[in-house]
């Protein structure tokens, strides 16, 4: 019996002077595990007269029990000096710099008209995905209510692929697909965005190629008042909720009345009004050569170019950026 | 074009100053380009739409100014200038030119002459050469300067010749004799057509009509004797003369967009008046020739008030009221009849513009306001909105393939030739301008090469959703597709060193899939009939879309660059390419799709290695060992086949590699046992067997 404190004694100086917690650990099992020495006192227990068990027993349970508390004890001071040490010696400088994925990402003009698509559908207007680059030539003049010979036609100096092809100088002429060959009728509404052409050398501020965004609706009684609402919530998703639209009259063959239309925020533009493109109500002539009764119908539509968007929100001024695919510029969108 | 805002006060009594003037205009659709101050005074500068003629002179812009606001009152010079500048004399003609003027063409419509006699053709005085130059313009002589200065103010194009040099002392307007020549006054020679119309003499062209005078018979400091002409010529004539000889001048100009043909006389007169002003004396002689064989008549056109209303979306205290509607439409010289409404509009001769109700619907709409027009939603039934098709298809594509690294580039479709360009047949516009872009790309290719070497060709990802253009049956044809270019690290480079994985053909295939899951199309690769030289000729495919056998076609092209070709364009010899039509994608019906239910019971996994002769394909051995594995267990799901890894080298022989294949079993609704997965391992083996595989 007299073993007993002796191991005791022995257990918590073999603790006390454990230095890590991989050390504790073969402390522990030393007199704690399965073979360890406090257990082995259990094995005695059979060979001791059978009034002496119980109290032997009750000894042994009780260093047991001391012994693990200050192995517990020991491990959380342990452990907490090693913790330490490591955090210590893993410590990062988070300046440094970060760690990148790779992850792709849209060029700015499809981040933009990826926007116009679904501010545009969640007016109800339909993307029409069949419009034409290389279009017929009437389509984007004669169909659009260009008189043959008119001043206006010297505006667009166009890429002529033969005599009744060109490269389209508005997206536009996708009305005449829809009206004309698809023999669409109304109540409709309508957009595209694609790529149109103009003969012109590039430089920081022109370019051949622009990119534009069409859009039109026939219904009854559709008036200017229609179009000024629907550019509003255009502008307004677009650019801010604030957004606001003046007109100011213009020409284009295509529509009558015709006017350009700005657009302002307070945030954006300074309160300065911005041009955005054109628009108007269609022209009658337009409606009549597709039987479609003007007396009833009416029909408004609009255009803007999708580079100007970026050029007015970021203060982009150099148009060559958008097509020249450097990386250093287009990665900034991301 | 610009004028001292001085000018125009001449027309316009009012309080509004330059930029307020500038505003208004803008706001009745004549937009400021800006104000300059050019000797001491504001000169506004006024883009005029193409339509609107009349805006072309002072006086046409005045009568805006006073439709627009009505606090500006008319002038009396304005009256004056209305009225048509009368002098008098305008009802008898002039005997020295009886029998010497005459129109002999279709092409002009009006002819009128006044003739000057005794003038000294020296310096203008000082105030006109001020306001010559304010308008952009150079002093030269008294006639001249007077007659662009009237041009300017009135909108009237003028003609002063040195009447002693026409011969015969004859003028007329005729048709140009096929090859006929004339020296304009800038000096340059031009050969004639018999459609170009010209100002003749007795024997010879003396200028292009409408467009510039003749050297021939130019007034100089020592003319004495002017004869002064002012037309009206047909605008389609005008502009296809100027555009054969390239001289686009501020006549021609006007004349294409529109002149009035009632202030023909009125011009001459004010010509007159300030020519007499300079000299201090009476130099003009008495009479007019006016040969204006047909008169336009005017025509009328009825006007509803309510559908102003409607069209314009005006409401409640913004509705145009009858009487406004027509102050609006006298105050721009429209004559107005009747009560009520549709009441008759008569167009006055400057506005050849107007032709129908919706066109007058505008006029009061300029004069009412456009800030006065509500704002109001699409109206009527929404229909279905946003993008579906091929639209819907470009955008899932892009979304799988920037998930997978790549970075989306845009870029011309006009260009110039390329070693990456399709064999396809290549055209470009007739009149390109510049070799850089003569042609329109049928291949993405070559602009994704460019946007390879602008970034330096090495670890970029890059794709491009665009149209090509080539040629089809003699046809033009126009597809959309889809392009991607890739080379080195797949992974971004760091400062912790990790070995990055690297772009090759197998991490293209991969690509080349995710567009087929956008498209809902599965891919597969199949060696090409006919070798393309743009690529590596042992390391290409073409594309084929669709599962089933029926529903299966090459959509397109990929490989690793040939060295050849990465050499001659610049790019790194390792650079994979692929092309897919999006067109003959999306053509055929997408492929059924049916998601496979999960089995919570656990799974059997197996590997194998086999030593396989190398000329057997892995598509194969991909489909032996997948029927081998389902063999007639129709409730066995393959959750994975997969091959693990390829070994060549020691220990193989040649001709031979090592393949170890994966696979992952389990069965729905109860557990697979060691022995059931041992059958199917069995199997696998036996079909490697069958290919010459002998198990390792």
């Amino acid at each position: 019996m007299s073993a007993i404190p002796q191991l005791e004694a022995e257990a918590m100086q073999a603790i006390a002077a454990t230095a890590s917690t991989a050390d504790l650990k073969s402390v522990e099992a030393q007199f704690l595990g399965k073979s360890g020495s406090i257990m082995k006192l259990m094995t005695l227990i059979p060979t001791l007269p059978n009034e002496e068990k119980p109290a032997f027993g009750k000894l042994v349970n009780e260093c047991r029990a001391r012994v693990e508390e200050a192995v517990s004890q020991r491990h959380a001071t342990l452990l907490e000096k090693e913790r330490f040490q490591q955090f210590q010696a893993e410590q990062i400088d988070i300046t440094m710099p970060s760690r990148r994925f790779a992850p792709g990402y849209a060029h700015v003009l499809w981040q933009t008209e990826m926007k116009i698509k679904r501010v545009l559908g969640s007016m109800g207007f339909q993307y029409f995905d069949a419009g034409k680059e290389l279009e017929v030539a009437r389509f984007n003049f004669e169909k659009l209510n260009y008189p043959a010979d008119h001043p206006a036609m010297d505006e667009q100096d166009t890429f002529y692929i033969s005599d009744d092809r060109l490269l389209r100088t508005q997206c536009t002429s996708f009305q005449g697909r829809i009206l004309d060959i698809d023999k669409v009728q109304p109540p409709m509404r309508w957009f595209t965005i694609g790529r149109t052409f103009r003969n012109e050398a590039v430089d920081r501020t022109h370019s051949h190629t622009f990119h534009q965004v069409d859009c039109f609706m026939i219904d009854e009684g559709v008036s200017m008042a229609h179009l000024k609402g629907t550019l509003r919530r255009f502008a307004s998703l677009m650019f801010g909720l604030d957004a606001q639209v003046r007109f100011r009259p213009d020409f284009f063959p295509f529509v009558e009345p015709g006017v350009d239309y700005a657009v302002s925020t307070s945030k954006l533009f300074n309160g300065r009004w911005l041009e955005l493109g054109g628009a108007g109500l269609i022209h009658p002539k337009i409606l009549e050569a597709h039987d479609i009764d003007t007396e009833r119908y009416s029909g408004f539509a609009f255009g803007l170019g999708v580079e100007r968007i970026p050029m007015m929100a970021y203060g982009v001024d150099d148009l060559r950026h958008f097509l020249e695919n450097d990386l250093r510029f287009l990665e900034q969108f991301a | 074009m610009k004028f001292p805002v001085s000018m125009l006060k001449e027309f316009v009594s009012t309080e509004l100053d330059a930029q307020q003037i500038g505003d208004l205009l803008t706001m009745a659709g004549f937009e400021l380009e800006g104000i300059d101050e050019v000797e001491g005074e504001a000169v506004l500068d006024i883009k005029v739409v193409s339509n609107r003629g009349d805006g072309l002179s002072v006086f046409g812009l005045s009568r805006e100014v006073l439709a627009k606001d009505p606090s500006s009152q008319p002038t009396e010079h304005y009256a004056k200038v209305a009225k048509g500048y009368i002098r008098g004399d305008e009802s008898s003609t002039i005997p020295a030119l009886t029998g010497k003027v005459a129109i002999n063409t279709n092409h002009c419509k009006r002819f009128a002459c006044r003739l000057f006699d005794g003038v000294t053709n020296g310096p203008s005085p000082e105030w006109m050469q001020k306001r010559i130059r304010q308008m952009g313009m150079r002093p030269i002589s008294l006639f001249v300067d007077v007659t662009n200065y009237v041009m300017v103010e009135l909108g009237q194009p003028l003609h002063a010749y040195d009447y002693p040099t026409l011969s015969g002392g004859q003028i007329q307007v005729r048709q140009a004799e096929e090859g006929e020549k004339l020296v304009t006054l800038n000096g340059d020679e031009h050969v004639l057509r018999s459609h170009n119309m010209v100002i003749a003499d007795a024997t010879r062209a003396i200028g292009a009509a409408g467009v510039m005078g003749g050297h021939n018979t130019e007034v100089s400091a020592a003319t004495a004797q002017v004869l002064l002409e002012a037309a009206h010529f047909v605008n389609t004539s005008v502009r296809k003369t100027r555009k054969e000889l390239g001289l686009s001048t501020d006549a021609s100009y006007r004349f294409e967009r529109s002149v009035d043909p009632n202030g023909v006389v009125r011009a001459l007169n004010r010509v007159a008046e300030l020519v007499e002003n300079a000299l201090e004396k009476p130099v003009t002689s008495p009479g007019v020739v006016d040969l204006f064989p047909s008169p336009p008549v005017a025509g009328s056109v009825p006007i509803r008030v309510s559908r102003a209303n409607a069209l314009m979306g005006y409401e409640g205290d913004d509705s145009v009221t009858i009487e406004q509607a027509k102050s609006y439409l006298e105050r721009l010289g429209f004559e107005v009849g009747g009560d009520g409404e549709p009441f008759m509009v008569t167009s006055p001769s400057w506005r050849p513009d107007i032709e129908r109700e919706e066109d007058l619907v505008e006029e009061i709409g300029r004069i009412h306001g456009y800030e006065r027009i509500p704002e109001r939603g699409p109206i009527g039934e929404t229909p279905i909105g946003g993008t579906s098709g091929l639209e819907a298809m470009r955008e899932a594509i892009a979304d799988h393939l920037m998930r997978m690294g790549f970075v989306q580039t845009i870029s011309h479709s006009l260009r110039d030739t390329h070693h990456l360009q399709s064999s396809r047949p290549l055209f470009g516009p007739r009149n390109p301008g510049s070799p850089d872009h003569a042609y329109l790309r049928n291949s993405l290719l070559p602009s994704l090469a460019d946007a390879s070497n602008i970034n330096g060709n090495r670890d970029l990802h890059l794709f491009e959703l665009g149209t090509v253009h080539t040629i089809v049956n003699g046809d033009y044809a126009e597809n959309a597709m889809c392009a991607m270019l890739s080379v080195g690290a797949l992974t971004a480079s760091h400062w912790v060193k990790t070995p990055p994985a690297i772009a090759d053909f197998f991490s293209m295939k991969s690509a080349v899939e995710a567009v087929g899951r956008a498209a809902e199309r599965p891919i597969s690769l199949k060696v090409p009939t006919q070798v393309d030289s743009r690529f590596h000729p042992t390391r290409q495919a073409e594309i084929v879309a669709g599962a089933n056998p029926g529903n299966r076609e090459v959509v397109g092209i990929m490989g690793q660059v040939h060295p050849d070709v990465a050499a001659a364009c610049g790019l790194a010899a390792e650079t994979v390419l692929a092309e897919i039509n999006l067109d003959a994608l999306g053509l055929k019906a997408k492929d059924a799709f049916v998601p496979r239910l999960i089995s919570r019971n656990p799974a059997v996994s197996r590997d194998i290695s086999v030593l396989m002769p190398v000329g057997v394909s892995f598509e194969k051995l991909d489909s032996a060992c997948r029927s081998a594995l389902i063999g007639r267990e129709v409730d066995l799901i393959i959750e994975r086949f997969e091959l693990i890894d390829v070994y060549t080298g020691k220990g193989i022989e040649p001709g031979f590699h090592s393949l170890t294949v994966s696979f992952t079993i389990r069965k729905m609704g109860q557990n697979l046992t060691d022995e059931e997965a041992n059958r199917v391992r069995e199997r696998v083996v036996e079909a490697l067997a069958g290919l010459g595989g002998a198990q390792r």
